[in-house]
């Protein structure tokens, strides 16, 4: 398990290391590191492959980024066409402004409730209002229904990725959770096996226990209904065997007709985990007689989402469907894993939006975890810009840092001076590079590579290898080349 | 006023100035680019054979047979389920209970009663053969929720004319968006342990599906 290793993981970004220093143990746990990137290897495969065979993958994404785009552009009317219709379907609609007073309305929604216990699907959007454990102190005890949740909450762990949410944990970790904390014996590590294990374990409580929380993949203005797209069945059981549904959605969640989900469907599964369609998708509206929760609480989310609404390079990351395609293929994601991002929102996705929606006093190096390559923008259904976002984020860091009277203390600082002074003349860039060149042959092993550095050059080595320089630089080549073509 | 219509207040508020400080930038609902494709290219007899094809890659159970093959195809998959409880929606036409199980029809059972059934036979509303991907509307013929979600086994009878090639296409098929629906791609299944995809978590463990060719 990772915690035995990398302690326990914090997702709140208020209380997490920064960015650098949680990877540092984590670079470290070279089984968490291999199980991570297995996972990704996986999902990335199966999407290439589901993505090149769809011959209007293109027009999709443009129709899935405009569709969310305009419903962002449109929110208020969308919230308000959609929390009528709700209501008219016999559902109940809260706004809640942040992560405590939503907390408060589903705790006070489970009292009414008398509830004892409650059902969960899995929701990154409880996760990030930290629900469980407002659910706990109020001496309800929240069962996690998703295999991989169910993997997390027994094992004391914490999600690493917003769709497999425990692809850091493999087979054997899982056979020792499990039984450990279900009291089985002689369990094997098959997976058939394990799931068999998490089917029987839920099953009589998927009868038996009458409330239960969701969160949301779409609000459909139009109809008033939510969708919610899983794999497992989960999911279904949650949704209807209670007596009672709470869901839980951010109020990006909208989108503006029913008929739009013929886009957001498509391109959703295919990124998400490679497969043309995911096994279950349920729509409902509001309160079906005689069919379902006859009890339905629907509550909006802001926690943050209005503030990224008004600023015009942030605002896209509102447009996420949280696919967490970004996360497989980014570079940084792929050896780190989930945890060192102080957030249930990790990856690329989760370095624009935990900045933005803690209003970046925390997790200021987040925006610096990337090596800005795109391969997010790229892959993302709905046309994110991440990088465009980043640096936007970097330059608000940036801002923040030049007021603070201690900044001439930090090392950096000066070095930047200097490189500034430098950079402005290429006959101090040849001196420098000459003498750099020199130097790093100080540094630099017998395998070409360069381990260890002192002072400011520790903060690359720290957490990688540098490649010694080359006995020639770019310009001498170039020069040298000219003259040979003469 | 409270504090419940204080917050709702606020986010209408706080939503409104900020959509209001930016230009307006996308478009307009009807102006939105769909050129994506809407009508599938193939036809039906293809799109029926993808359907199939696609249906047996998610290992789910698929026979075809003739409209008045029907009632005969549905014995014989019951007979080798080797399972005797059924649980039938209220509106599954009488010709399809085969004689010699024990039915019980929902006219709404508590769950602890479809629990105890072994399976299930429903209708479906629509077939998207490029996803392989089962449509249920929940009508009466296609039942409830819960009675597709518990029972272990499902044969769900599709007609050939009900299969269209694309997504876009079942939208369109929908005159007016369904209150309940649920689209079944393949039986419940899991690649939380590794990635190695495991069948049957929580919902139907088997998935049959028989594909009646009224269209030939």
């Amino acid at each position: 398990m990772s915690q035995a290793v990398a302690g326990h993981p914090i997702l709140d970004p208020v209380l997490a290391p920064t960015f650098p220093k949680a990877a540092l143990p984590i670079l470290r746990n070279a089984q968490l590191r291999k199980n991570v990137t297995h996972a990704t290897d996986v999902i990335q495969a199966k999407r290439a492959k589901l993505v090149a065979e769809k011959t209007d993958w293109q027009e999709l994404r443009s129709a899935a980024a405009e569709i969310r785009a305009h419903a962002l552009e449109n929110l208020g009317e969308y919230l308000e066409q959609f929390e009528a219709r709700c209501t008219a379907a016999g559902g109940t609609v809260h706004w809640a402004s942040d992560a405590a007073e939503a907390r408060q309305i589903i705790v006070d929604l489970l009292r009414e409730e008398k509830a004892s216990e409650v059902i969960k699907i899995k929701t990154m959007t409880s996760a990030e209002i930290q629900l469980n454990p407002a659910i706990e102190a109020a001496g309800i005890h929240a069962y996690e229904t998703d295999l991989a949740e169910i993997i997390l909450q027994l094992g004391e762990d914490e999600p690493s990725h917003i769709v497999v949410p425990a692809l850091h944990v493999n087979r054997s970790q899982v056979r020792e959770i499990f039984a450990r904390r279900m009291g089985i014996k002689d369990l094997s590590d098959d997976p058939q096996v394990l799931t068999g294990a998490a089917r029987n374990y839920l099953r009589q409580k998927f009868l038996k226990v009458p409330t239960a929380i969701s969160g949301a993949n779409f609000l459909v203005a139009e109809t008033g209904a939510v969708a919610v797209v899983e794999s497992e069945g989960n999911g279904r059981m949650c949704l209807t065997l209670p007596r009672t549904m709470i869901t839980l959605a951010g109020i990006d969640k909208v989108i503006p007709r029913f008929k739009d989900l013929e886009v957001m469907l498509q391109v959703l599964a295919r990124s998400a985990t490679g497969e043309r369609m995911n096994p279950y998708t349920s729509l409902w509206t509001g309160v079906t007689p005689g069919d379902g929760p006859q009890r339905f609480h629907v509550v909006l989310l802001d926690n943050g989402r209005t503030s990224i609404l008004a600023k015009p390079k942030e605002r896209q990351t509102l447009r996420c469907i949280r696919c967490a395609a970004c996360l497989n293929t980014c570079p940084v994601y792929r050896q780190t894993g989930g945890h060192a991002y102080g957030s249930v929102y990790a990856g690329p996705i989760g370095a624009i939006l935990t900045p933005q929606l803690m209003h970046l006093e925390h997790a200021q190096t987040l925006p610096f975890a990337s090596s800005l390559c795109a391969a997010c923008y790229e892959v993302c259904p709905v046309k994110i810009n991440i990088p465009e976002v980043l640096l936007e984020l970097r330059a608000q860091v940036v801002d923040q840092e030049r007021k603070q009277a201690d900044r001439f203390l930090d090392l950096m600082y000066w070095g930047l001076r200097i490189a500034n002074q430098i950079f402005v003349s290429a006959w101090r860039f040849r001196t420098a590079q000459w003498a750099g060149r020199i130097g790093l042959r100080f540094f630099t092993g017998k395998d070409g590579w360069i381990h260890w550095m002192p002072s400011l050059g520790a903060r690359w080595t720290v957490s990688r290898d540098l490649r010694g320089l080359p006995s020639q630089t770019f310009r001498q080549w170039w020069a040298a080349r000219a003259k040979e073509a003469k | 006023m409270t504090a419940a219509s204080t917050s709702r207040t606020q986010i209408l508020d706080r939503i409104r100035s900020a959509t209001k400080i930016l230009p307006q930038s996308a478009c307009a609902y009807a102006d939105l680019p769909r050129s994506y494709v809407r009508k599938g290219a193939q036809s039906h007899l293809a799109q029926v054979e993808l359907m199939i094809e696609r249906l047996r890659e998610y290992d789910a159970d698929v026979i075809e047979c003739k409209a008045q093959d029907l009632p005969a195809t549905i014995a014989a998959q019951l007979a080798s389920s080797g399972r005797h409880t059924f649980v039938a929606p209220e509106g599954l036409p009488a010709e399809w209970m085969a004689a010699g199980y024990d039915w019980k029809i929902d006219h709404g059972m508590e769950n602890a009663e479809v629990e105890l059934t072994e399976g299930v036979v429903t209708a479906a509303f629509a077939g998207v053969a490029d996803s392989g991907t089962i449509v249920l509307h929940h009508s009466s013929s296609e039942g409830r929720r819960v009675i597709s979600l518990l029972p272990d086994w499902h044969l769900c009878i599709l007609r050939a004319s009900q299969v269209v090639e694309t997504l876009p296409e079942y939208f369109d098929l929908c005159k007016q968006a369904p209150d309940l629906a649920t689209y079944i791609s393949g039986p419940s299944a899991t690649a939380d342990i590794e990635m190695t995809r495991i069948k049957g978590v929580h919902g139907p463990r088997f998935l049959n599906v028989i594909v009646v060719r009224d269209d030939s």
